[in-house]
């Protein structure tokens, strides 16, 4: 399986190795079988793609429902006295929605969606089918980010903007959304974190992403050490770059706040 | 131009106007004064629907503006409104301020919103600020910019709700200068104020509310000099 033993490669390769302590060589040999051997680093980039694909869909998805939701849960906060009976209608399969997703693990969620809702066959429908599990989750969170972020808006500003002539959902895309957006970065961006990390677990419905590429060089290899921690030493460096990037996304938003 | 009939407003069990009977003819200045709670900023917050109205009709251009068959947008385009907050959106430069509404509602192109935002920004006085952003600026000159933005509508009455009581009191001056102008240009103005001299000056009717109601209202000079509601004198020997 592993195909390689660990003499005919040092045999094979430059005499430098030769002449290194045993543990190193042992560590050399781990690495040339996880990431060298047959080309198998194309097992961490196709993964890193499916990982970042899966990822970026379900973001997006998330934002969507997220926005809409907590627009219609705002707007039905909002109203003084009853609102009207469709807002009201509305709202409760928002509530309902959030409870249900925010009340069960995600895990749970994708097997439900994996097996008993879409049964995908064949890799692309894998993925939609992960996009679909994890945007539906991230919506429920995201949700609750940007309700709180349109809260912290002060209600001079939706006044300012109805008492201009714009409706509602003019006022909300052009004065409130912008101005929460930036209050809510940070927490989105830690959605944005936790969201890469848990695509983790779509190798449950047969998801090939950078975890699953690890799992298979560990069946090759019988080598679980070098394997994993460069697994988690790859989804470290996402983190990492992400991170920056939102920080460099938030420095610009706050242009406006100089004073 | 704008007749009130009967209006009252309930916030839950608590009645702030109890049935208020009004009519704002073109090009007139009315000043509304009295103490705080007499209900005169939700009157006013009611002229372009902030407020809901529990009772009663409003009439603007002969439309009646409660009626489930109106749409309040069209409305407020004609009514301009300026806040004591004056709620900047503070994400938009001064320029973008003011020519956000004209623009996404479609009644200018976007290079004519932007000339007609630095004549008003000539208006009020304040032509080098159109990239400034809001929090850049002191109180005084954020509320002229308010008053730019609510005239770039073209609106056919101003609403002024206490639109220098969050002012420092050196800053006072310059909005009330603005307010004055745009009075002499002949505009139709609703003003919520504590500034009696400006009531003094350039109001043609002052109204006195208390508890609710109206409780009196005369052109400013016989107003100051003859009041006859005991409350209103009352409260004039407060202010004065």
């Amino acid at each position: 399986m592993g195909g390689i033993n660990f003499a005919d490669w040092l045999a094979a390769g430059p005499g430098w190795l030769a002449t290194m302590p045993e543990w190193l060589q042992n560590l050399f040999f781990q690495l040339y079988q996880t990431f060298i051997y047959q080309d198998r680093w194309k097992f961490f980039t196709n993964g890193l793609k499916v990982t970042i694909l899966i990822t970026l869909g379900a973001l997006l998805l998330g934002v969507v429902i997220g926005v809409i939701i907590a627009v219609i849960r705002s707007a039905h906060d909002s109203k003084r006295g009853t609102p009207n009976i469709v807002l009201r209608i509305v709202n409760a399969i928002c509530k309902l929605y959030l409870t249900v997703i925010r009340g069960t693990p995600m895990m749970v969620q994708l097997l439900i969606m994996g097996f008993v809702i879409l049964k995908p066959r064949g890799d692309t429908q894998i993925v939609v089918t992960a996009i679909l599990a994890f945007g539906i989750n991230s919506g429920a969170y995201v949700a609750e980010i940007v309700r709180s972020g349109i809260m912290s808006i002060s209600a001079g500003q939706m006044e300012a903007g109805r008492s201009l002539g714009l409706n509602y959902a003019k006022t909300m895309w052009y004065i409130i959304i912008p101005q929460a957006v930036k209050n809510i970065l940070p927490a989105l961006g830690n959605e944005l974190i936790t969201l890469i990390k848990e695509t983790s677990i779509v190798t449950v419905i047969a998801g090939q992403d950078l975890t699953k590429a690890a799992q298979v060089i560990v069946t090759k290899t019988y080598q679980p050490y070098v394997p994993y921690i460069s697994l988690a030493i790859i989804y470290l460096v996402i983190v990492l770059i992400l991170t920056k990037l939102l920080g460099l996304l938030e420095r610009r938003l706050r242009a406006s706040d100089k004073r | 131009m704008i007749s009130v009939k009967n209006l009252q407003k309930s916030f839950g069990d608590h009645e702030v106007l109890k049935g208020i009977d009004e009519n704002i003819e073109k090009g007139e200045k009315v000043v509304i004064i009295g103490p705080s709670g007499s209900g005169k900023s939700t009157f006013l917050r009611c002229l372009n629907l902030l407020e809901e109205p529990t009772g009663g009709d409003i009439v603007f251009e002969g439309m009646n503006i409660t009626s489930k068959e109106c749409d309040i947008n069209l409305i407020r385009r004609k009514m301009g409104m300026v806040f004591q907050q004056f709620n900047l959106f503070p994400h938009l430069s001064v320029k973008d301020n003011i020519t956000l509404a004209p623009v996404k509602l479609g009644i200018m192109k976007a290079d004519e919103a932007e000339k007609r935002a630095l004549q008003l920004l000539e208006r009020v006085g304040l032509p080098d600020k159109a990239d400034a952003y809001p929090g850049q600026l002191s109180g005084g000159q954020q509320q002229r910019i308010a008053i730019a933005r609510a005239l770039a509508m073209n609106p056919d009455v101003m609403l002024f709700d206490e639109p220098t009581s969050a002012l420092d009191p050196e800053m006072v001056g310059e909005v009330l200068e603005i307010m004055k102008e745009l009075a002499e240009d002949g505009m139709t103005m609703v003003v919520v104020t504590h500034e009696m001299g400006f009531a003094r000056e350039v109001a043609t009717r002052v109204l006195f509310m208390d508890g609710g109601y109206i409780m009196e209202q005369n052109g400013p000079k016989e107003f100051f000099a003859n009041p006859q509601n005991p409350r209103l004198k009352d409260f004039l020997a407060k202010v004065l």
